[in-house]
Formats: structure tokens, sequence, C-alpha cells
């Protein structure tokens, strides 16, 4: 084990696999540029793109997120850094190398002040210039880090888009070996309320990609391949932070969720294991609307037998007594492949054999796991969905596989809406299933056909866009009357955008655990009507800014933290 | 009145001084003048429309500056900035 002091930047403590980010640097040109007339225009054009790139990131974040991507828009803007940089290409130098320097600049100047705030605003100075150079010089955008597995993330620095672009499931910690407490990263890991160490000397020399990390957002510390009562110690830790969120839980009210006017709304889980599924039903979670399988399946080079998952999904029947369990069977393909299943490139995995399709190649694969959600139905409520359904042969299919697996008559059966065919689709799927629940994050790609990777199309992904809102009221129209309609995106956990889907007809929303308690005061506050009257409003709106405000007018203002002195 | 040089003393009044988010605005809401403007603190003067120099003066609650415009509408770009920032 090796121990590293850093500075304590959000509280918690945190065990799991780093994630190590180390993005690809770029090779500036030293060389003279051409027309310096021209180069000065090309420069104008590079920062404002990466502006509009900023402005366009901070209309989809929320809160000190959203704040410090507005910050770094009008660095972009200027004046005194466009004109340093223009000067240096007045001098005969690239643009590219000249708005690099001119960063450097004015980071230099920032980092002098003795006030602690300011000088963690060089590296956003540096950054904003660092993706204008890029763009100047061809280089592709800086790549964001995204761990496939719920990781402790490792980098130099984040900057703001990198954690914008984050998916906050796979996050439970973060640790920089720059940055400071009132640095981006220290702000952006209190806003998703993960543990963070920050200021770690030597941490991408003494930290392998994988290995096992230990981080205390209390004490500073990180451990690299921790001993066993070290991992105690953090643990127990964590639980006593865990407890005094649970008090703070209990004010806060439990019990099911209902709105102002008594219509209750189940407020449940995404999970991928028991550990998380006790931390969300001690934030208030009424239920597991999307357990996760996926993770039974990767980095093991044969499948898991019933008897496993059987016992997997009793220790989650156990705790959650007579709330109800939904499984999605296993969602392989696309990023996440599997060791014993032979490789098949695809020219656009996103586009290609994952899901249900994965499942209809290899039957055996589903049945194992149907049997294993049959084996404990009785104990309690419980459902098992298929993802990236598309056809109302595929939903049969999936029905028929279920029938065969001698599931007890209190099985329900859903399927996952993200395909846009299933949405048109809505009412035909919704006769043949006990439920639907809506996947809004592949929804929102593949309704726009934009790669949610891609961080030049993630304004694409608002669940505020006027699509994404319509598809969610086809769905709700055709499922009326017929089977209930759940949400277990990224978009239920966000409360503005839960009651415009509560005004459309969803009765569960799903979410990561944090975002519960959130989620179940704001649904207190508002009636079903006024959610629908919204919605309804909402539904007209022809850009997300539109929609946005709509509900947020409807729930008050953002109560999020935000970035002080 | 182009030409004209205005300019006035004020206290900071915000919690946050000219940081963060009420940087940002001061100097988006200096950039709509078309005269210019400029921002003193202990005698160094910088562009009041560039979010970075106000930055590096590092002004907090409290502080005195002056806000000196040069131009068309001074008097007006004094009186909002001035009232953006100031103790009232």
């Amino acid at each position: 084990m090796t121990t590293l002091r850093g500075r304590a930047a959000s509280p918690g403590a945190a065990v799991a696999a780093a994630h190590v980010h180390r993005p690809d640097a770029v090779q500036l040109p030293e060389h003279a540029a051409g027309d310096p007339q021209r180069e000065t225009a090309r420069l104008i054009d590079s920062l404002d793109s990466v502006a509009r790139d900023l402005e366009e990131a901070a209309a989809r974040a929320s809160g000190a997120a959203g704040e410090i991507l507005h910050a770094q828009a009008a660095m972009a803007r200027d004046p005194a850094l466009r004109e340093l940089a223009a000067s240096g290409v007045a001098a005969g130098r690239p643009a590219a190398r000249a708005i690099v320097d001119a960063g450097d600049d004015f980071a230099a100047r920032l980092a002098a002040t003795d006030n602690p705030y300011l000088a963690a605003r060089a590296p956003d100075v540096r950054h904003i210039c660092d993706l204008a150079g890029r763009a100047l010089i061809g280089a592709p955008p800086r790549r964001p880090p995204h761990p496939t597995e719920p990781s402790i993330l490792v980098a130099d620095d984040l900057m703001p888009l990198d954690t914008a672009q984050l998916d906050p499931d796979l996050i439970v910690g973060i640790a920089t070996a720059g940055g400071a407490p009132t640095s981006h990263t220290s702000i952006v890991a209190r806003a998703l309320g993960v543990p963070a160490v920050v200021g770690v000397r030597g941490l991408l020399d003494a930290v392998a990609d994988g290995a096992t990390i230990a981080i205390d957002g209390d004490t500073g510390l990180v451990h690299i391949d921790p001993d066993p009562d070290t991992i105690a110690d953090l643990r127990a830790s964590a639980l006593r932070q865990r407890e005094r969120h649970d008090r703070a839980r209990a004010r806060a009210g439990t019990g099911p969720t209902r709105t102002a006017d008594g219509t209750h709304i189940e407020v449940a889980a995404n999970i991928q294991g028991v550990e998380e599924l006790r931390v969300a039903l001690a934030e208030g979670a009424e239920g597991v609307g999307l357990l996760r399988t996926e993770l039974l399946f990767i980095d093991r080079d044969r499948p898991p037998a019933v008897d496993e998952q059987v016992a997997l999904l009793q220790a989650m029947r156990e705790l959650l007594g007579d709330r109800r369990l939904v499984v999605r069977t296993f969602d392989i393909g696309s990023d996440k492949t599997v060791p014993f299943l032979p490789a098949r490139p695809e020219r656009n995995p996103e586009l290609g054999v994952r899901g249900i399709r994965l499942a209809r190649l290899h039957p055996d694969l589903l049945d194992t796991q149907l049997d294993a959600v049959a084996a404990v139905a009785d104990l309690g409520p419980t459902a098992v969905m298929a993802p990236m359904v598309g056809s109302i042969d595929e939903v049969e299919w999936f029905v028929g596989r279920v029938a065969k697996a001698a599931a007890p008559p209190n099985l329900d059966v859903g399927v996952m809406i993200e395909v846009p065919a299933a949405v048109l689709l809505a009412g035909e799927i919704a006769q043949r299933v006990d439920f639907v629940s809506i996947g809004t994050n592949d929804l929102s790609q593949y309704l726009h056909a934009a790669d949610r990777r891609n961080p030049t199309l993630a304004g694409l992904q608002d669940p505020f866009d006027p699509a994404m809102l319509r598809a969610v009221d086809l769905v709700c129209r055709g499922a009326q009357g017929r089977c209930w309609v759940g949400v277990c995106g990224e978009a239920a956990a966000d409360p503005a955008w839960a009651c415009l889907a509560v005004g459309l007809g969803v009765t569960e929303l799903s979410m990561h655990a944090r975002n519960i308690a959130d989620v179940r005061a704001t649904l207190r506050r508002v009636t079903r009507a006024d959610c629908a009257t919204a919605a309804a409003e909402a539904l007209g709106a022809t850009d997300p800014l539109a929609a946005r405000e709509i509900a947020a007018a409807l729930v008050g203002p953002d109560r999020n933290e935000r970035p002080c002195a | 009145m182009s030409g004209a040089v205005v300019e006035r003393e004020v206290e900071i009044a915000g919690e946050l001084g000219l940081h963060a988010r009420p940087a940002a605005e001061f100097s988006a809401r200096a950039g709509r003048f078309g005269c210019d403007v400029a921002l003193i603190k202990d005698g160094r003067a910088v562009d009041a429309k560039s979010v970075l120099l106000v930055l590096t003066l590092d002004v907090r609650q409290g502080d005195r500056v002056i806000v000196r415009a040069v131009g068309d509408a001074a008097d007006r770009a004094v009186d909002e900035l001035t009232a953006l920032i100031g103790r009232s």
C-alpha cells in the first residue's frame, strides 16, 4: 500500500478501481505563420467557436457547473485575451501558438494574486486557450474521460468540459494531481456528492489504470492498493457520513412520494449492486427502477451461473421487502463487451448488436438470467425488462422467453423505450407488457442520431429538447390505460424535468441514489394538475431553453451549491 | 458629448467582490457601451470590458474602486456600472 497526501476537496470516502484519464497532448507549430491578417481571423473564429461550445454546455449544466462554464465562455470572448493573442500573431507567431501563449500569460497573472479563488481560475483560462489551439491546428477535441464501470477518476486536472460530459453513475470519487479545494474539480465533486482529493503530487506516477485506490475526502489521503484495515476504516467513516446524511433525510420526510394533491409517484433507484441498494434505500428510494446486470458479465471468462445470479437477486429482494425490483436483462454490446462472447467488429457499435439483439443471438444467456429472476419473483414485487427493443416482434419474443422461464404470474414483464421505433409503437407495445421504462440517455442519442460521447454534439443530449419531451408524451399517450410508464435515464434525476414527466403521465422515476431526496422533495410541493399544465406548455416549446424555463418556473429557484470567493 | 471623461469612486457592495459571476456580469455590462471604460483599484487601471483583467485586480467587498469612462454615453456607463457594484 502506498499513501499520498493531497487536499480534502469533497467529503466522504470511496474505494474503487482507478480510471486514469490522460488527455492526449498536442504538438503546437513553432514555425512562422502565414498571412497575419488571415491568422488573426482564424484566431477570432476559433475563440468564438470555443465560447459557443461552452455556452451550450453551460445551458445544459445546472448550478455550480453551469456557472463555471459560463465564466469560461466569458473568458473566451475576453477582449484583452484576444488582443494579446493577436499581438502574438502580429509578431509572426502562428495563431495556435499565440493563443496558448496568451492563455499562459493570463493564467500566470491570476496565479500571482494572493487569492486562492483567482489562482484556481488559472487552469480555466489555459483550458479554453488549449481548446482554441487544438481547433486551429486541426487536432481532435480534448477527449473526455469515460469510464465503463463505477470508478474513481484519476487525472492531472479536470476541466469543466470534461466533467460536464461525465456519466455521474460511473464516478464514485475523484482524485487529481492539480487543483485546489476552490477549483472546478472540487466544486463539481461536491455537486455530484462524491468524495474528492485534489493537489496530490506524484499521483499519476503512482496509480496505474485499473488499480484499486481508496480516497478520503475528509483527510485528503489517497491510498493505492489499500490494505484491508485501511479499507475497513474508510468504509466505517463513510458509513458515519451516511448516517449524518440519513438524519437529514429523515427530516425531509419518508414514505411514498405523493404530489401536493396526493398522487403517488414512485421514486426509485438505478443500481448495480447490493451496496448501492443500501445507500439508495437510506436515501428514500421506494424501490429499484433499474438494476443493471452487466457487472455480472464483464471481466470474466465464462457467463455467470444461475445460482450466482439468484444469490445476488435474493440479497436485493431481502433488503427491498415489499418494494419493487426491476431487473434489466444484460445490455451488452456497444461499449460493453464480454470476454466469453466472440468479438464482432462493428462499424457502428451503438447501432449494432447490443441489448436484446445480442440476447437473440445467445438466447441461452438470456434464459439463464430469466430463470434467476423467476426464482426470486415470489419473494416480493419483481419485474424484468429488456433493453434496446425496437419492434413488436422483439417484444413478443421477449415476453415468450419470460413465459418459458416458468415465471410466477406475479412477475411483471416490460421493455425499455430507448429506440425511436419503440416510441412510435408505444401503443402496440403497451398492449403486450405490464410496463415500459424510458431510457432517456440512449433515446436522446437515437432520436437525434447523435453519438452521446461526441462532445461536439453534446447540445443534442438535452432532455428538455422538444423532440424528447414529445417522445415522452407519445409513449404516455400510447400506454394510457394499458400499462404504466417509468423513466430510468439521467433526465429523471432533474427535479424540474421530473415534474414535466409526471405532467405527461409518467408514474415512476428511477435515478441515481443521490438525487432521490431532491426529486421527492420537489414532487411533494407540486400538484399533478400544475405539472400537466406546465408539461402542456413545454410541449409547445421549440427549444430546450424555453421548456427548461417553463419547468423551472413550476419548481421555483435552483438551490444548488454556488461557487464562492 | 464625445470625448468627455466621467469617473466616480464606489465601495464594492457584493459579498463576492468582483469575482465569479459578479465580475462576469460587470464586464459584460461594460462591454455593451461604445465608450472606453476603465476600472481602477489602488492606482491600477484595467479595461473594464475584460473579465480576465478585472479578475486580476482581485477586487473584494469593501474595496474602493473608480469607474472611469471616456466617450459616448460615458455618464450613463458610469451611472449604470457603479450602481451595479457599489453600495447604495
